[in-house]
């Protein structure tokens, strides 16, 4: 049985990033902004509110309006040498995104900065809290929020044939409100939460229903294949004779 | 089309259709996989290569991981459409990892058909199918008690 | 071969930052860090290494009389405006070279000189005027001559340190990026081969071979039972909460002991440093904290007992039956102690900052259930049994990031003390697989075999 909930539809850069209301982002906009902004801007909010969701299309977004991009994800200060890596293979003119920004010292970040702005790329940042650059977004979790994603989650495996297995699982609003609850307002907890009541319903007579058999990986993000934002179209198949 | 972006749409969308020489997709350990396809939506395009791919990935809530069984990497002009709008290719399948639909970890097998067009776009196709035969895994409910010995 | 453009893609007045560009930066830079390292590791190699070697390979004896005895002084800019000033013990030696007389000064290695002019001098003491030394000469410049032979060990691991860091490094991000040139996800996967063997940290644990993304078992097999086959290895949180309490324990507590010598120090001279006394307080509050908790776990796991678990063979298949020997030592009585064979589910997932790890059990077989378990005086409590793994069972999977695994846990209740509970990993092989190995004739399946002559 396919979960909709699995992590390879929820990581960042698959699912659609949307603001507080449900909506979808208009990235073109929060781009311009981001242009105006400097050298440097970051994407604020708690955890599992959709922060590397927004950066990864917006990433996206600048490759496909023409410019260079480099993505980064910090874990620690082991991370800065592959960093300073990454830094040097943007070009100028390019823009470095990196994942979780506070993960690094503030020396480090000093550094950093100094660097892109000396090779004359721009940063764009995600952190839980502003650092010290101006703030492009700040990502706020919602109820509303988390109902579009679920929504957007059920629809595809329902369009990629799992709607029975879809309507068997039964996922409604006071589902979503309760993982909203348990996990205060952290996205990502809540959808864990949503893909354990998901494999919970599967479980009884008919338990391992149907597998997502057949699927087309669109890029959506100008036609080549980057492993982000794909887009499942259903697939028909046809057994042997 | 679900979910493509508009700006997309003019460039259509391949189509891969593929047929497994088992039914219900059902293969052995050691056995033979054979699969035919035929690949439509392309006209107007020009496809530099096709790769064939079959492999298992992981599925749940973990991170993916992939392995990949089987590769094969097709440039020949004359084996790409609009020429040949078709293919096929086998291959003996490995004794694991097999199948397995488990509750925060699955693991799937399936083929991989991704086509390569000039200008730098690619396509992926993916195909799902089952290798031996494990029943789903699911959390343990209520168990008799083993035999007590005092 | 066509170089690849340095945009992809042209949309008017814009362009797309080409990925095979972005390769060829990353080799540059990778390059870069391989030939810094080859060209380091070379000046090294040739300055202290190969010189070293000359001389424990090439040299030539000879009988030296010792002429006169001096200092060598070496002088080094340090800057910006102090000179470091080095000296050495050589002599002045006469000895015969290729038939004929040589009187030269005695050469000497890099560690041999010291800052301090008056112990090297009082290192001159240990030869006298007119003494006949053994002395080794360079047979292609016979004026040269050395006292000493052998290697600073080292000098070589310093001298290959941090070149051999920057040629790994750097070649290694060659070869990646050489491989990964213009390839897709599937094939880049397909292709790992050398690669694995280049990045190790992004591989799995390593694979029975033939059998892919199944678990090894060697470590699981490399303990014989005492009377069955294999006595399976423990993995269990309780012996790293041990070693953790005792080493956090032995360091704070050294801390401590730091503090408090110091402030007793003070004390007994006259003063009081109360910054001091106030650090004192808290920190040795931690301390005793520490060893309570260690004591504690300490006495816990000894009172307890070590739990012991042979298997009559390994690795495990589907369908198919094993004897298991449990053995439970420990004082007192053990309300329950119960064996049940387990199949665990572990998907790990890193996003943000997070690196999240969830374990799910999803099937448990029951074994076998012993009730108020009392281990003889200055013996342990046995007891065998067979265990059966579902014919259906999925086999152990291992990958980077998730796992399916199979284990037996003993769990247990003992008179006054927690519940605990002891893992015994194990590994199921798929079906097909034909792992089983043959068993000598005349012996029954598990049972360990006593060579002739060895001593049970």
């Amino acid at each position: 049985m396919t979960n909709p909930f699995a992590t390879r539809f929820t990581r960042p850069g698959v699912l659609a990033s949307r603001d507080a209301g449900g909506e979808p982002v208009d990235v073109d906009g929060m781009l311009r902004r981001f242009d105006g902004l400097g050298g440097a801007a970051v994407i604020v909010g708690p955890h599992g509110s959709g922060k590397s969701t927004l950066l990864a299309h917006l990433a996206a977004a600048i490759e496909r309006r023409g410019g260079p991009v480099a993505r980064h994800r910090v874990r620690g200060w082991r991370d800065v040498p592959p960093l300073w890596g990454t830094l040097w293979r943007t070009p100028p003119g390019g823009v470095l995104c990196v994942d979780s920004w506070e993960c690094l010292r503030p020396p480090a970040r000093v550094l950093v900065r100094l660097a892109a702005r000396l090779r004359g790329c721009r940063l764009l940042v995600t952190a839980h809290q502003p650092v010290g650059v101006p703030v492009l977004a700040r990502c706020r979790p919602s109820l509303p929020l988390l109902h579009a994603l679920v929504a957007e989650l059920l629809g595809r495996a329902e369009a990629c044939g799992g709607a029975e297995a879809v309507e068997r699982a039964a996922i409604g609003p006071a589902d979503i409100a309760a993982a909203f609850r348990n996990h205060g307002g952290d996205l990502r907890e809540s959808l864990y939460e949503l893909y354990d009541r998901f494999e919970a319903s599967g479980q009884g007579p008919g338990v391992g229903g149907p597998v997502l058999t057949g699927m087309t990986i669109v890029p959506a993000a100008g036609g080549k294949f980057t492993n982000t934002t794909p887009v499942f179209l259903p697939q028909a198949h046809q057994t042997a004779s | 089309m679900i979910g493509v972006p508009a700006g997309e749409r003019g460039q259509g969308v391949p189509r891969v259709e593929m047929q497994f020489d088992l039914p219900h997709r059902q293969h052995e350990p050691r056995g033979e996989l054979g699969v035919r396809y035929r690949i439509e939506g392309c006209e107007g395009e020009t496809i530099r290569a096709v790769e064939h791919s079959v492999l298992w990935y992981t599925e749940g809530k973990g991170e993916e991981d992939l392995g990949v069984h089987f590769f094969q990497r097709i440039a020949d002009r004359g084996l790409l459409p609009p020429t040949a709008t078709s293919g096929a290719f086998s291959t003996p399948l490995p004794q694991s990892p097999l199948s397995y639909e488990g509750v925060i970890v699955k693991v799937r097998w399936c083929v991989r058909v991704r086509i390569f067009f000039e200008g730098g776009r690619d396509f992926v196709s993916e195909h799902v199918f089952t290798l031996g035969r494990i029943p789903p895994g699911r959390p343990p409910g209520p168990q008799p008690a083993a035999e007590v010995r005092r | 071969m066509r170089l690849p453009r340095f945009f992809a893609k042209k949309r008017g007045h814009r362009q797309t930052g080409s990925r095979e560009w972005g390769v060829v930066g990353d080799g540059l830079f990778h390059g870069t860090l391989l030939a810094a390292g080859l060209f380091f590791g070379g000046l090294l190699v040739t300055g202290v290494a190969a010189p070293e070697w000359r001389i424990n390979h090439e040299f030539r004896p000879a009988r030296g009389t010792i002429l006169a005895k001096g200092l060598a002084r070496t002088t080094v800019a340090d800057p910006p405006a102090a000179v470091i000033t080095n000296w050495r013990p050589c002599l002045l030696v006469r000895y015969e070279a290729q038939g004929r007389l040589q009187e030269a000064w005695s050469q000497g290695s890099a560690v041999e000189n010291t800052p301090d002019r008056e112990v090297a001098r009082r290192r001159l003491d240990a030869w006298a005027l007119g003494a006949e030394i053994p002395c080794w000469y360079d047979p292609a410049s016979p004026r040269t001559v050395v006292l000493r032979r052998g290697y600073n060990w080292w000098l070589w691991l310093l001298s290959l340190l941090l070149p051999g860091a920057l040629v790994l490094i750097g070649g290694s991000g060659l070869v990646r990026g050489l491989r990964s040139w213009g390839k897709s996800e599937e094939r880049l996967a397909a292709s790992a081969g050398l690669g694995e063997l280049l990045d190790p940290l992004a591989q799995p644990a390593l694979a029975a071979p033939g059998f892919p993304a199944v678990p090894t078992w060697d470590d699981l097999v490399n303990s014989p039972g005492t009377i069955l086959r294999h006595r399976l290895p423990i993995e269990s949180p309780e012996n790293w909460t041990l070693v953790g309490f005792g080493l956090f324990a032995l360091l704070w507590n050294a801390v401590v002991v730091v503090l408090a010598v110091g402030a007793g120090l003070d004390l007994l001279g006259g003063r009081i440093d109360w910054w001091l006394f106030a650090l004192l307080v808290p920190f040795l509050a931690v301390g005793i904290g520490g060893v309570v908790l260690f004591v504690r776990s300490l006495v816990l796991a000894t009172a307890i007992g070590p739990t012991q678990l042979e298997i009559s063979d390994h690795p495990l298949l589907p369908g198919g039956r094993y004897e298991v020997l449990l053995a439970q030592g420990g004082t007192g009585t053990f309300q329950s102690l119960e064996l049940t064979l387990e199949l665990e589910e572990q998907a790990t997932f890193r996003q943000g900052t997070d690196t999240r790890t969830e374990h799910l059990v999803v099937r448990r077989h029951p074994v076998a259930g012993f009730r108020d378990v009392a281990a003889p005086p200055h013996s342990r409590f046995e007891a065998r049994t067979v265990v059966e793994i579902p014919p259906d069972a999925m086999h152990s999977f291992t990958s980077a990031h998730n796992a399916v695994r199979w284990r037996l846990v003993v769990r247990g209740t003992a008179q006054k003390w927690p519940a605990f509970s002891r893992v015994f990993p194990v590994v199921v092989f798929p079906p097909a697989g034909e792992m089983a190995p043959a068993c000598p004739a005349g012996v029954a399946a598990g049972e360990r075999t006593v060579a002739e002559g060895s001593v049970p």
